[in-house]
């Protein structure tokens, strides 16, 4: 009854498997850090009560919850958006981040950042606080529709020449980011140092306020994909006979990863490899269905990345890693090792 | 009994503050130059972690380290349990440095010097806020004294030789010192002219630029000791100002940090500009 005939185990087991990690993360997360916090402390400030450290209800409240939350829901979204892309492209190795969605996303940011009290004066003055994330939901989109436009040909997703693409956009968005940061004055640099590396250390709930509303929108949509989606692993022709518009599929997914991804940036910069990694695991232990796959790698890619980052955070005290660095070292060396037992190419 | 009081009687004296007045202060520093500024003050006693901005003095690296300057961290900051965090205006990020003020440390965001009377500004500022107003009057006293003899002496020479200023970062990252920087700024204390007033703060080296600058003098600011090998700068080595050992190469806190040691970044720069009469001989 647990287990199915491969050996995998069932949705209702293995999401009690999933939501405790979840849980026992998020407990490491509020609990742990370079600032020293006892139970009891932890314990006041959640019930209401006073706490014998002033600060302990602030650490908690005002940092490592937004922070946790930011956390999740960054890794929910680019878990998602992994396991869209690599639906869309029928391919693993699809990553926001391998296809220059990610680095299409943070050079929209940085452009806004350096060139928002010039040329794009504008736009600041049109979107105010949402000028970020939208000019990132923009990048983001307009880089997933690129690469989607390079690979696919007559309606084939020829995957070389996808992660080619993928290494060229990469290339020109960093030549440009390059060019950005080089006229870029003292005071903007500043802001793009923590573009390119990924971070979750300013994290605050006005960071929440800004992102989640994208992040989350892109979440809720995601399930709507799953059908479609399925449909497209048995060939795109399949997806027009099981009554499924291609072209609106399509669309949707594109929308979807780039207001997630561009949101996700906008909020804590460049961190690579979450999408790559958890729909990966999630498709080895659970199968490959979409209904399946997406919800376990929202779940995942929270999770996991709120485990980095909570080790990100403590293994140098006082100072810490940045999270976008800790991601790389361990995506990394997972990326080879698909491409090794695979040879998806 | 009475020698188990002894023994308490002493360990009460040797861990009583030595001001009295209850608990010292504990200082987290984020800049170089302000860390410099607390040793040379002798109150380092008082600091609890440094960032990576600040190695020197030597001492600084038995400290906490709470990371770049420009990404401080909350939590990392607060588990030192400082009274006092002192830094500069280029301190980030905000969200962070706000949120420490609102967790009872006094964070104190000073004015980047750029003029040796900046500098010494910021020398009393750092006194004021450890209470050791006089000890940094005294230092600033001297370190006037110090700069107006480079000065005086670098009036004397009658001249505005032009230098290059290079930066010299990483292994191969060489970048010139441009307009509106620490190094123009240096420059500027000893009456001399940056050569590349042209470009705006620091920029790759343009190795053909180099050639056509025809500096006076070179100063070349080191991040880590030893890093600048002149053999892979020929242009560099083949400029006559380099040939008549009109050159210097330091350390770049030394040179750049507007701290405590600037008398002695300007003496050793306006050391190697050339006299009057050789500067006329280059320019015509």
């Amino acid at each position: 009854m647990v287990r199915d005939a491969a050996g995998r185990l069932g949705f209702a087991p293995s999401l009690v498997v999933a939501l405790s990690a979840a849980a026992v993360v998020a407990l490491v997360s509020i609990t742990s850090g370079a600032y020293p916090l006892g139970l009891t402390d932890i314990l006041s400030v959640i019930t209401g009560r006073e706490a014998s450290d002033p600060v302990a209800s602030m650490v908690l409240l005002e940092v490592r919850m937004p922070r946790f939350l930011l956390g999740f829901l960054v890794g929910a979204v680019l878990a998602v958006s992994g396991a869209l892309l690599q639906g869309l492209f029928r391919n693993p190795l699809a990553d926001p981040g391998l296809i220059g969605v990610s680095a299409g996303a943070s050079l929209a940011a940085i452009a806004v950042i350096v060139l928002g009290n010039t040329w794009l004066g504008g736009w600041l003055a049109m979107t105010g606080e949402w000028a970020l994330p939208i000019a990132a939901f923009l990048g983001g989109s307009g880089t997933v529709l690129l690469a989607w436009r390079i690979a696919n040909r007559s309606g084939q997703t020829a995957v070389a020449t996808l992660l080619l693409a993928g290494i060229a956009i990469n290339a020109v968005a960093g030549a440009a980011t390059g060019l950005l940061t080089f006229y870029a004055t003292d005071e903007e640099l500043r802001s793009l140092t923590f573009w390119t590396m990924g971070s979750l250390g300013h994290a605050d709930w006005n960071d929440l306020l800004v992102g989640a509303p994208f992040m989350l929108l892109a979440l809720l949509a995601a399930p709507w994909l799953a059908r479609p989606l399925d449909a497209f692993l048995l060939g795109e022709s399949v997806v027009g006979h099981l009554g499924y518009r291609t072209d609106t599929v399509k669309r949707a997914a594109i929308l979807v990863v780039g207001l997630g991804v561009g949101a996700a940036v906008a909020v804590s910069g460049l961190i690579g490899f979450v999408g790559l990694v958890v729909p990966h695991l999630v498709r080895q232990l659970l199968g490959a269905s979409h209904r399946v796959v997406l919800p376990f790698s929202a779940l995942a890619g929270g999770t996991l990345l709120v485990a980095a980052d909570s080790l990100a955070r403590v293994v140098v005290t006082p100072a810490e890693l940045p999270i976008g660095l800790m991601m790389a070292l361990i995506g990394g060396p997972f990326f080879l090792a698909i491409l090794l037992r695979t040879k998806v190419i | 009994m009475r020698s188990r009081i002894f023994v308490w009687l002493l360990l009460a004296a040797v861990f009583m503050p030595s001001s009295g007045a209850g608990e010292p202060l504990r200082v987290v520093t984020a800049d170089g130059a302000i860390t410099e500024v607390v040793y040379r003050l002798g109150l380092e006693s008082l600091l609890v972690g440094v960032d990576t901005t600040s190695g020197y003095p030597q001492q600084t690296e038995l400290l906490p380290k709470i990371g770049y300057l420009r990404a401080l961290p909350f939590e990392g900051v607060l588990a030192l349990k400082p009274d006092l965090l002192i830094t500069s205006e280029h301190a980030a990020p905000e969200e962070n440095l706000d949120r420490l003020a609102r967790a009872g440390v006094q964070v104190e965001k000073l004015h980047a010097a750029r003029t040796p009377d900046a500098a010494l500004r910021r020398v009393m500022s750092v006194g004021a806020l450890l209470g050791e107003e006089e000890r940094a009057a005294d230092l600033a006293a001297e370190l006037r004294s110090e700069i107006n003899r480079v000065q005086r002496a670098s009036l004397a020479r009658g001249s505005q030789p032009t230098v290059l200023f290079i930066l010299a970062a990483g292994n191969h990252s060489v970048m010139l010192a441009g307009e509106g920087t620490a190094a123009s700024a240096l420059l500027d204390s000893v009456g001399a002219v940056n050569a590349m007033s042209g470009i705006q703060g620091y920029k790759p080296a343009n190795r053909e630029a180099i050639l056509v600058s025809r500096p006076d003098a070179i100063v070349i600011a080191e991040s880590t000791p030893g890093q600048f090998e002149i053999g892979s700068w020929p242009e560099v080595e083949r400029l006559d100002a380099w040939q008549n050992g009109h050159r210097l190469v330091a350390d770049g806190m030394m040179l750049l940090g507007f701290g405590p040691r600037l008398p002695d970044a300007m003496a050793a720069v306006n050391e190697v500009l050339p006299a009057p009469s050789k500067v006329a001989a280059n320019g015509s």
